[in-house]
């Protein structure tokens, strides 16, 4: 599948793992999101406090990422998978390729999530939807998780999600 | 790692008895359609009771928002026909994000709450997580170990294994296993906060690393299928209310061929000369009372049974007895003392009479008399057991 672990370098964040593979092998099987949101919360998870709740909390996280990318993402290039740590914070660095014109929708969605009615939009979408739309996805992470998110768009037309997730004090 | 088409991995349960729909196991779902028949399942169940409706998540070990928000949608749509009904949401403090997630369904819906199992994992557990139980649970492993590091070997312990401790209390026995055997990996799971806090302090103060300590309900735990070569659960089978649930718990996370070790005690079989007819009494006192507590402390015998109700083969069962001669006596008269304070603690709050609690103390004191003369013997028999998962 072309898939590959390698350490890379982040500012104040200490790298643990980069993930890459090909987006059309990605998207050739929906439980690759299952799979490698499993695989690597365990293995990011065995030095913390209690590494068996941890790796369940950041696998619910990173799997709903995963299934974000899944859904909006496009056959053309890689996904990217870089987790970095910072004491008790997590930091998932998920790029994708997706289609022209898709990088405002997630500008917009990001930016939602760190307005103070993030909660209020994340109820009213569980309550009224029959389905989760990315944007309520990412509200879920906002406010399920603690998590903070934000976009970079440098490497158009892929787009990267940033998202801090400060698992460690809420599991511990 | 990956496979493609790998069915759904989790349960669906209805008990119109009790009410209760369960949801267990990792549901992540790509569209609605390939929960279309749960989805059903949960809609019959709210038809078929009056009432309050149970949705037990307690064993939900993964659920992506497709499915959070389907299964959520037939909650609230009902609450919103059903004046009457009232749904009520059991999560486990041990699943993080499930608290989390089910708790906003009381803010939008006031038909429904969210309850989160928590501290009583098990009847009398309150008594045994105990703060000030702890040096005795020490000096219970000290006294132990002298004769499982010789037994555990032929019941399949080995250098380079992953080892399980389950309900491993204060962590000791997964220290002492793990610098005798250096295991690959080791991964000791309580449902007591304090004993988890107390093993990981002593692990750091020892210099131990490398021992997963875990919070979790034994009987319904989040490690997954057939990853450990060993499991352990020691002197606690005897104290689930259900122990045939918590050995499927162990079959379940044991690999095909490895194996499941168990101990447990024949309380009314602990014995001391001289003054052995009070002590003798008090012993199967000790039985009788803990039997009202859920708390079979008989149990060491009937371990080959359970052993093979559970599916395991090649079963091995033999028994040790624990006496004042292992060491210093008075490491032994201090187990008997910490018994003596805890289960007369017990006895009074089940509301035994005044002189039975006195003559109930007596033979511990005697235990203790029997432990500490010159030419006194003292035991606490102790029966090891394990069989092995079918390949």
């Amino acid at each position: 599948m072309g898939a590959s672990v390698n350490k890379t370098t982040e500012t104040a964040f200490e790298p643990l793992l980069q993930f890459d593979m090909e987006m059309e092998d990605f998207l050739s099987d929906w439980h690759h999101c299952d799979h490698v949101s499993s695989y690597l919360a365990r293995m990011i998870s065995h030095n913390r406090t209690d590494p068996v709740r941890h790796s369940n909390f950041f696998s619910s996280a990173l799997n709903e990422l995963l299934e974000v990318s899944f859904r909006g993402g496009t056959t053309d290039g890689k996904i990217g998978l870089s987790i970095y740590r910072q004491g008790a914070t997590e930091r998932v660095q998920l790029s994708f390729p997706c289609p022209p014109g898709q990088a405002r929708f997630y500008r917009e969605a990001v930016s939602k999530t760190r307005e103070s009615d993030a909660q209020a939009r994340y109820l009213d979408a569980i309550s009224n939807d029959l389905a989760p739309s990315r944007e309520s996805v990412l509200l879920d992470l906002a406010v399920n998780y603690d998590a903070r998110l934000r976009l970079d768009e440098d490497a158009a037309p892929a787009i990267t999600l940033i998202v801090d997730l400060p698992l460690e004090g809420m599991v511990s | 790692m990956i496979a493609a088409g790998l069915p759904q991995r989790f349960k669906v349960g209805f008990d119109p008895n009790s009410q209760i729909f369960s949801l267990a196991g990792t549901i992540r779902p790509r569209s609605i359609d390939e929960i279309a028949e749960s989805i059903h399942a949960l809609r019959e169940a709210i038809d078929a009771v009056r009432g309050v409706l149970y949705i037990d998540v307690k064993r939900l070990i993964q659920m992506n928002n497709t499915a959070f928000q389907a299964f959520i949608r037939v909650a609230l749509d009902a609450c919103r026909e059903r004046s009457d009904l009232r749904l009520v949401i059991v999560t486990s403090s041990v699943v993080s994000w499930t608290t989390r997630m089910f708790r906003h369904l009381s803010t939008i819906e006031p038909q429904i709450s969210v309850e989160v199992y928590d501290s009583m994992f098990y009847p009398g557990q309150d008594y045994f997580e105990d703060t000030s139980f702890i040096p005795i649970l020490r000096a219970q492993t000290k006294l132990t170990w002298r004769h499982e590091r010789t037994i555990l070997p032929r019941h399949g312990m080995r250098p380079g294994i992953a080892v399980a401790d389950i309900c491993c209390g204060i962590g000791d026995f997964a220290v002492l296993a793990q610098k005798e055997f250096q295991p690959a990996r080791i991964v000791a799971l309580d449902h007591s906060k304090p004993s988890l806090a107390y093993a990981r302090k002593v692990a750091a103060e020892f210099g131990v690393t490398g021992i997963e300590y875990t919070y979790g309900d034994a009987s319904e735990m989040l490690l997954e299928d057939n990853q450990f070569d060993f499991v352990a659960c020691r002197h606690s089978v005897q104290v689930f209310n259900q122990p045939e649930l918590l050995l499927k718990e162990l079959y379940r996370i044991v690999k095909p061929g490895g194996r499941v070790y168990i101990t447990n005690e024949k309380n009314s079989h602990c014995l001391g000369e001289p003054r052995a007819q009070s002590i003798q009494w008090t012993y199967n006192e000790l039985a009788r009372l803990l039997s009202n507590f859920e708390i079979d402390v008989e149990f060491g015998p009937k371990s080959r049974r359970y052993l093979a109700d559970t599916g395991f083969d090649d079963i091995l069962v033999e028994s040790f007895m624990v006496t004042n001669l292992d060491g210093d006596p008075q490491d032994f008269a201090d187990i008997i003392a910490g018994w003596e304070k805890m289960f007369a603690d017990m006895a009074m709050r089940h509301g035994e009479a005044p002189e039975f609690i006195e003559r109930f103390r007596q033979g511990f004191r005697d235990h203790i008399f029997a432990a500490l003369h010159p030419k006194g013997y003292a035991g606490w028999p102790i029966w090891a057991a394990s069989g092995r998962k079918p390949l």
